[in-house]
């Protein structure tokens, strides 16, 4: 036994840290890794346990005592009861649920066009590319102005609308209860598209050229051979691109909160601008902190979702 | 199944000419190896044929079709890539299926072709595996069955074996020719080794720089190689070849081969070829043929190799090295002399200034 562990370590690199048994291993691994653990744990666990603290009581920065005496206000889970009941909750997660279900396919699909264009050569494509990806280096806060500026009603929106139609256009973009949802959506599927396009991209060109050719000389026509070649084989990227941007697009705030602040009356209020209402305008930090909470639940169980998905689409052929 | 004919086939790419005017016949049921080593333009000329590149000018006619402007998913060809292109993403069964299936046959129909083709290929058990995780001749297996469900007349292979290992390659070679032997397709097989064009092909279509050298029979091309290129690259060590001079003896014809001293007189035929030549000659000979002799050339022994069974050994050196190959060990060693001489009738000779063999008759 001993003579075999000895050929073994002075065979191998660093042999002399090697430990004798894979379960001393494993126990050293932890210790060495202990301190990096434990301020991951705080950093992810902390905040959550501390917001699931809050959630459950009346406190407030203005209630006089700190955050860890809460309990001393503890509301017998009221926070949770009353948002069961509050339609401004229910309608804010309709909105954003609406707002996603809009932005989501349409940079999905823009970005999917995008990137089957910019997969093969053409003239300028360089450029192009660069122009392409500027949307998304933009401060989102800056975004929010832009748009705020593009869509006011004698904004160049309008300007162009009315070149088109012949006859001065005069929308109310911001303040039309309407309107005012559809504007936010434009900026956000033109500052996310490019992500979309990006990680799509990085796909496409990973699908072997090949398998493309061989798919052609069996005579599958382009459709086809994007359904049943392309599409298969960027399954796994699709789903992390998807669930990025429903995750991301779930917590949509500055953009649309310089555009409108969530206005007019509560036309684009989403879940996230209620939230910062409650807290820092209400200043209710209980409610807040419950509704983050729920948020966060809803949110992972898209994430575990997706990731199940992918780990089903690396298993299972289509 | 159909005959290939490649009538004056240029390929240039911007300045780059990949092909220069190329003609070829290929017939029916052929095994046609295009040999040659790389940037040859073998692989240009296979995928114009496979209709991946539009030739520049030149026509390629499968039987008595021009093939001008079909597009490759038309063209009946069934395409080995060098890396199999199996989908991997699918199970060996949809793999199968998918020409067909792309084609828009009916689910009954597609379920008996393959399994038709499976069967006919030893891949019954594994339809329903996914093809990713597949040994490199069940992968072989699945691209020439993926294509030969589609019944094309012409299958084309690109290079297929060169990723497997040496010792599979001898497995995979036999494989492939039975294989052939079953379809009785047409089969345009691109290499640069030429122990697989040698073994497969029933004759081989040896290409350097864009220049088709020479086209024959495996024994054609290693026994009368058209030119000094084909005689070198043809055999494993190559030709040999010394410069000379022809010059009249007693004995008849022979080459003066300068410090080396002059060759046994050439037979009759060829020294009355040679005679119509004017200026230097190149002397060829294989080692293989290469017999130790009382007389002959008298050369220095530089370097011995042991094969196994085979020992090469290096003579003289420079301009004037010549290997041999001995199928038993030979009692030579480094620095003693060996007096060679290659049979008279497999000598073969080559005009200096044009690299063209000279030949009798």
């Amino acid at each position: 036994m001993s003579a075999v562990t000895a050929t073994i370590s002075e065979d191998e690199m660093g042999a002399r840290t090697k430990p004798a048994t894979p379960d001393e291993g494993a126990r050293l691994g932890f210790r060495l890794t202990l301190p990096a653990q434990i301020l991951v744990l705080f950093i992810s666990a902390f905040p959550l346990l501390m917001q699931l603290y809050i959630s459950v009581t009346d406190w407030s920065p203005l209630s006089g005592i700190g955050w860890w005496n809460a309990w001393e206000m503890w509301n017998s889970f009221a926070n949770y009861t009353d948002l069961a009941a509050d339609t401004r909750f229910w309608s804010a997660l309709q909105r954003t649920a609406i707002v996603m279900l809009v932005c989501v396919p349409a940079e999905f699909l823009l970005g999917l066009a995008l990137a089957t264009l910019f997969a093969d050569d053409f003239p300028g494509k360089r450029i192009f590319y660069s122009i392409l990806l500027m949307p998304m280096m933009v401060v989102p806060a800056v975004a929010g102005y832009m748009f705020f500026m593009l869509f006011q009603s004698g904004g160049p929106v309008n300007d162009i609308l009315s070149r088109i139609v012949g006859t001065p256009v005069t929308i109310a973009w911001l303040s039309d209860p309407n309107l005012a949802l559809i504007a936010v959506m434009v900026a956000d599927i033109w500052q996310w598209t490019p992500l979309m396009f990006l990680i799509l991209l990085a796909g496409l060109v990973g699908v072997p050229e090949d398998q493309m050719k061989a798919a052609t000389l069996l005579g599958a026509d382009a459709w086809q051979r994007f359904t049943t070649i392309v599409l298969p084989k960027m399954k796994t990227i699709i789903i992390i691109a998807l669930a990025i941007r429903v995750i991301e697009n779930f917590k949509i705030f500055d953009t649309l909160y310089i555009m409108t602040g969530g206005g007019p009356g509560v036309a684009t209020e989403t879940i996230s601008v209620y939230i910062y209402k409650v807290t820092t305008q209400d200043l209710i930090w209980g409610y807040g902190a419950a509704i983050a909470l729920a948020i966060l639940i809803v949110l992972s169980i898209v994430a575990v979702y997706a990731m199940k998905r992918m780990a089903k689409a690396r298993e299972v052929p289509a | 199944m159909s005959a290939i004919h490649l009538q004056n086939l240029v390929k240039k790419f911007g300045d780059f000419t990949a092909l220069k005017t190329m003609d070829l016949e290929i017939a029916d049921s052929e095994f046609m190896a295009l040999l040659g080593p790389s940037g040859c333009g073998k692989s240009t000329t296979m995928n114009m044929i496979a209709g991946m590149e539009e030739p520049t000018s030149g026509k390629i006619l499968f039987g008595e079709r021009d093939m001008a402007g079909v597009p490759m998913g038309r063209r009946g060809v069934g395409f080995v890539f060098q890396n199999y292109a199996i989908f991997t993403h699918m199970t060996v069964r949809q793999n199968l299926a998918y020409g067909p299936r792309m084609r828009g046959a009916a689910k009954a129909e597609i379920d008996r072709r393959v399994g038709a083709i499976a069967e006919m290929l030893q891949l019954s058990p594994l339809l329903g595996h996914k093809a990713d995780r597949l040994s490199v001749n069940i992968l072989q297996r699945v691209a020439i069955g993926r294509s030969a469900i589609m019944e094309p007349a012409i299958f084309l292979l690109d290079e297929p074996l060169s990723n497997v290992d040496a010792a599979f390659r001898a497995v995979m070679r036999t494989e492939l020719k039975q294989l052939q032997r079953q379809f009785r397709q047409t089969m345009v097989y691109v290499t640069h080794d030429q122990l697989e064009a040698m073994t497969m092909a029933d004759r081989i279509a040896v290409m350097d720089h864009g220049v088709l050298q020479q086209v024959g029979t495996p024994l054609e091309v290693y026994n009368n190689p058209a030119n000094v290129f084909v005689a070198r690259f043809i055999g494993a060590p190559g030709m040999n070849l010394l410069k000379g001079r022809p010059a009249e003896s007693d004995r008849g014809l022979v080459i003066d081969l300068g410090p080396l001293g002059v060759t046994p007189p050439l037979p009759d035929e060829l020294a009355t070829a040679l005679r119509t030549v004017r200026g230097d000659v190149l002397y060829g000979f294989r080692p293989e043929q290469v017999t130790l002799a009382e007389r002959g050339l008298s050369m220095p022994v530089s370097f011995v190799e042991r094969i196994g069974a085979r020992t090469i050994v290096h003579l003289g050196e420079g301009e004037g090295a010549v290997k041999a190959v001995f199928e038993n060990g030979v009692g030579l060693s480094v620095g003693q002399a060996a007096v060679v001489a290659p049979p008279a009738s497999s000598v073969r000779v080559f005009d200096a200034a044009t690299g063209l063999a000279v030949r009798a008759g």
